[in-house]
């Protein structure tokens, strides 16, 4: 949450200064990323927010206002549940604390649009689609017994955000925004992991 | 500038990835690290069983093979199954005074190979307690239902309990009810009585009037 405060500080300041149009035809952001669990994946995995994860973007800017590239990300989830008895088969019961340990890793191709792209404008929102491959490892530990899981699966998102160039002659700026991602997961008997992402950091222009 | 604009990408970066996995296993404690499994026969009334006796030593078992030894924390399990065995209804008498209940305490280590299946401790089980022990001489031991397959790597403490009130009837030493205790520092005295309250807290149907 500390982290999440400096993010919004950061864009808050960010709001005060000049700001250009991005002139960069390829940008690079790498953002840190707060995420919440949600729908099932909150209800049957993990219903502690994450504040383990970032997320990176390559970006080719085909006009002022489209872009597109690919989106890579990473993020940690874990909840510790309190001791309690668990039921094995017709007569075995086991008593354990029970940890849940996921990590994803998104990879995914990604459209973003900034409607006010050709404006001069120090603001500039957008709306952003990926889809692609979510990379997923799932561990879970009865005590410290943990058995393990590695597995890929479809993951779409769909978000919004804002970039705020600094600077008058700079090509880089700040980017934050939220995303909320589908991500369809079978194993086990769960059906999803699903999220509610916030993230905030830089974006800068390579070429 | 370029130089600033790389040191801020590479110290988001490395912030990004420092502490990026909470590694479950270093939050927890010893006591949340241990697990307590418990199986039994459900066909079983055991308020039908009355009387107990208990082996006076436990079984230390490695690579297949049992020693018999009695130190503190092995003395410390013994005296706490009575314990709770006593305060369920049970009365405790001598292996020789036809015990309707017969049970063993068992620590089970990590072998040569580091991995003991499950499954071959209980093929093994007539050897760590021979059926002579119980006075039933050329019987074998019976577990009537199936236990999930895990491996023990770092050691284990088990209660078994196998119905001789009914063995010459069954022809056979039926295993009634078994607990295992796995995790970290189970193998102390001081922390046998919580260990076995456990298991047997788990195991409500344990009691006779």
């Amino acid at each position: 949450m500390k982290k999440s405060l400096i993010i919004s500080i950061f864009f808050l300041l960010g709001m005060g200064l000049t700001a250009h149009a991005q002139e960069s035809k390829v940008n690079l952001n790498i953002n840190y990323n707060y995420s919440f669990p949600v729908s099932h994946f909150n209800s049957d995995l993990v219903s502690n927010a994450s504040s383990r994860g970032f997320t990176g973007n390559l970006m080719y800017e085909l006009n002022p206002k489209l872009s597109v590239g690919l989106g890579v990300g990473y993020q940690d989830y874990y909840q510790k549940y309190p001791r309690q008895n668990y039921k094995l088969g017709q007569s075995q019961e086991v008593s354990a604390v029970l940890s849940n340990s996921i990590q994803m890793v998104p990879v995914m191709a990604r459209i973003a649009y900034e409607p006010l792209g050709s404006s001069d404008s120090r603001v500039q929102p957008y709306i952003s689609l990926a889809a692609g491959a979510n990379f997923v490892n799932n561990d879970q530990y009865l005590g410290q017994f943990g058995s393990g899981n590695t597995s890929t699966g479809f993951r779409g998102a769909a978000g919004l955000g804002a970039k705020i160039p600094l600077g008058k002659t700079s090509r880089w700026g700040i980017d934050a925004g939220g995303t909320y991602d589908y991500a369809p997961y079978t194993k086990f008997g769960y059906k999803d992991l699903n999220t509610v992402n916030v993230h905030g950091g830089l974006y800068v222009g390579l070429k | 500038m370029k130089t600033f604009q790389s040191l801020v990408v590479c110290g988001l970066l490395v912030g990004a990835t420092i502490g990026c996995k909470k590694e479950p296993l270093d939050n927890l404690t010893d006591a949340e690290s241990r697990i307590y499994i418990t199986d039994h026969d459900s066909t079983v009334n055991f308020n039908t069983f009355k009387t107990f006796s208990i082996s006076d030593s436990v079984a230390l078992i490695e690579n297949g093979k049992a020693q018999h030894q009695l130190n503190d924390a092995d003395a410390a399990y013994i005296q706490a199954v009575k314990d709770v065995m006593q305060s369920n209804g049970y009365i405790e008498v001598n292996k020789d005074d036809d015990p309707d209940l017969g049970i063993t305490v068992n620590r089970i280590i990590s072998t040569s190979t580091g991995v003991i299946s499950y499954g071959s401790y209980w093929d093994n089980y007539d050897v760590y307690w021979d059926p002579y022990y119980w006075g039933y001489p050329g019987y074998g031991y019976y577990l009537p239902y199936s236990y999930a397959v895990y491996q023990i790597r770092e050691g284990a403490v088990s209660v078994d309990m196998v119905d001789l009130k009914n063995a010459p009837e069954n022809n056979k030493l039926k295993v009634v009810w078994t607990g295992l205790i796995r995790g970290s520092g189970i193998y102390n005295a001081s922390v046998a009585e919580s260990q076995v309250k456990a298991l047997f807290d788990q195991s409500p149907y344990l009691k006779t009037e």
